[in-house]
């Protein structure tokens, strides 16, 4: 049973259907990564596992408990991590969190402890000013910390580095592949090398459903082309292979640029052995000859279109 | 619980950083010494000023004079400031989104309303027993021989009328979004209490007789028994208005 | 008010000139600490705080005073 499931999940805002029946399951001790362009419902879904805003229609289940909408004691196995996170400007970081343990109800030993801990996880240890004069960064990093404060089984992250620059996203990355030991962490993001970097586990959210769920290496696997590319010695050798009329097949289609050739193959059963034998015929003897690898973000493209 | 008092700890933290502790109780204080030296000092300034030959017989100030500028300003003047400073009361924390982390850590919004509101009852009691107590002092002092009646009970009004104001003012920044919104909603509470006073049979029922019939009270041409009335009904709608607040802010997509 | 009025009223009207001193002083040391206001500049603020007594403070600390 996973940490977090999600069921027929319908929401919409006046004439606009945000979420259109998602179906989604977390399993535990997973980086999730939720993909999706902007405005695609990632925060509306986030929102709704918090009990923040009210589905329509639908279920979301927390550690095996029901979430209700407005007083929700799952909240309990959260961490949130807002996009923006905003703090009392006028705390420090210290004061913050001990006012987090006391709402939890952690005690005062506890608190500091684990404010310590993680105060020290996310690079605030000797930050003595108040929380007013934080850079957007650093305010990351407090939400990183306030958000695994109570260690909670599902740690969800609505969009940590979007705001961020490269030397602080590679910080907020690095901690949540840190946190994945203890907890379930949920990201949303639509920076696609984000998800390959931590992620083990994608979803891509799209017209208000999943257009692609699995772990990162299923999801390739299912969408892998049946296709190669091939470099040759020179532009020449690329033109008499491309134009080879053992490649005037419907089921094939050949693109080249310069001395690299693209060759794609769709419903057939041909594969790597026909061009190899193409090759052989020919003695040529290219440079290169490699199995077309999905990227993340051809995948996306594909499935958002 | 642990919530609750977590968040009333932050909330009584967040008015003292914020100086708006400290306004409230200097401003009081500040009426609170004024009130009786005014009294005082008016007259016998007005009457050094008169010149020579010209006389105008200035009535002596009594401590009545005393405490009917205590009344005018806490209610005029420091109501308003109050409400002005509670204004923001949830428009700040929603609109930044400050509340949002504190929910989702199990924070419940019960507690939260009710924080507010234990907070800003506090402050507000804290308030008038300061500005209460140094008029008090200061008219002993000024006219030691002056009696008024009824004046626990009036304070008592003037105190009720304020938590009252404040469960109307909780229930307006639940249903508005903004400051302004809160504020303006507030104002038309208070003017709707004035329109209904026009009904005479409604004016003994009515919570704004508590600010408006007290000199009759401390002068005793009221009987006290006739505001039993208004008592009763203000607390009960600041009863309803809190626990609104709670029931429509435990709904609210946030 | 001639001499021995204020003489006689002196003891009672210090409380009242600490008060807004203090928070006068609190302020400008605000003022002056930081520089950010949500408008207006550093010199208009401080004259609003030392030459309005109370209601300039006020105003600062409710109108003028930016996020810390």
């Amino acid at each position: 049973m996973g940490i977090l499931e999600i069921n027929q999940l319908h929401k919409r805002f006046g004439q606009h259907e945000v979420l259109k029946g998602l179906e989604m399951d977390v399993p535990e001790h997973s980086i999730f990564g939720l993909v999706g362009q902007n405005g695609a419902g990632k925060t509306t879904t986030m929102k709704i596992i918090l009990g923040l805003l009210k589905p329509d229609s639908g279920s979301v289940t927390v550690c095996g408990e029901k979430v209700a909408y407005g007083e929700t004691k799952t909240n309990r196995h959260i961490g949130f991590l807002p996009d923006v996170p905003e703090f009392y400007g006028y705390m420090t970081a210290r004061e913050y969190l001990k006012l987090c343990g006391e709402i939890t109800g952690l005690s005062q030993t506890k608190t500091k402890v684990r404010s310590e801990e993680l105060l020290e996880l996310v690079g605030l240890k000797n930050e003595k000013k108040r929380i007013g004069s934080f850079s957007r960064g650093m305010k990351q990093r407090l939400g990183i910390a306030q958000a695994l404060l109570n260690e909670p089984k599902l740690l969800i992250c609505d969009e940590p580095t979007s705001s961020l620059d490269p030397i602080g996203r590679k910080e907020i990355l690095d901690i949540l592949l840190a946190a994945k030991g203890k907890t379930t962490v949920l990201f949303s993001t639509h920076i696609l090398s984000d998800v390959e970097r931590i992620c083990d586990r994608i979803a891509v959210l799209h017209g208000g459903k999943l257009a692609l769920y699995g772990t990162l290496a299923e999801v390739k696997q299912r969408h892998r082309y049946n296709g190669f590319v091939l470099e040759f010695e020179n532009v020449e050798t690329a033109a008499i292979f491309a134009k080879s009329k053992e490649l005037q097949h419907p089921s094939i289609s050949t693109t080249r640029s310069g001395n690299t050739v693209t060759v794609l193959l769709t419903g057939c059963d041909l594969d790597g052995h026909f061009f190899l034998d193409v090759l052989a015929q020919k003695r040529i003897v290219p440079l290169k000859f490699v199995a077309l690898e999905p990227t993340l973000e051809s995948l996306f493209l594909e499935v958002v279109q | 619980m642990t919530g609750y008092l977590a968040f009333l700890k932050k909330e009584i933290f967040e008015y003292a950083k914020t100086y708006k502790l400290l306004i409230l109780l200097v401003v009081f204080a500040v009426f609170g010494i004024t009130n009786p030296l005014v009294a005082k000092l008016l007259p016998e300034i007005l009457g050094s000023l008169v010149a020579d030959g010209i006389t105008i017989t200035m009535p002596k100030a009594t401590a009545y004079d005393a405490w009917t500028q205590f009344f005018k300003n806490a209610t005029q003047m420091g109501l308003i400031l109050t409400v002005i400073l509670f204004s923001g009361v949830l428009s700040s924390e929603l609109s930044k989104g400050t509340l949002v982390i504190l929910l989702t850590k199990g924070l419940s919004r019960t507690a939260v309303i009710l924080a507010k509101y234990t907070c800003m009852a506090l402050l507000w009691t804290a308030s008038i027993a300061l500005c209460f107590g140094l008029t008090y002092v200061y008219t002993h002092y000024l006219f030691p021989a002056d009696k008024v009646s009824n004046l626990p009970f009036s304070v008592f009004c003037l105190w009720l009328f304020g938590m009252f104001l404040l469960a109307v003012l909780l229930l307006s920044a639940v249903l508005t979004k903004s400051s302004y919104g809160c504020l303006l909603l507030t104002g038309a509470a208070v003017v709707a209490c004035l329109l209904v006073n026009i009904i005479p049979a409604a004016h003994r029922y009515n919570p704004i007789s508590l600010v408006t019939d007290k000199m009759g009270l401390i002068k005793n041409t009221i009987a006290v028994s006739s505001l039993f009335g208004a008592v009763f009904i203000a607390f009960l709608l600041a009863l309803l208005f809190v626990s609104l607040a709670v029931l429509i802010f435990r709904k609210k997509q946030l | 008010m001639d001499l021995a009025m204020l003489r006689e009223y002196l003891p009672l009207l210090i409380p009242l000139v600490i008060l807004q001193f203090a928070l006068g002083i609190t302020a400008l040391i605000h003022v002056l600490r930081h520089p950010a206001y949500r408008f207006g500049n550093k010199v208009m603020w401080v004259i609003i705080v030392v030459f309005i007594q109370i209601i300039g403070p006020i105003i600062y600390f409710t109108l003028g005073r930016g996020e810390d």
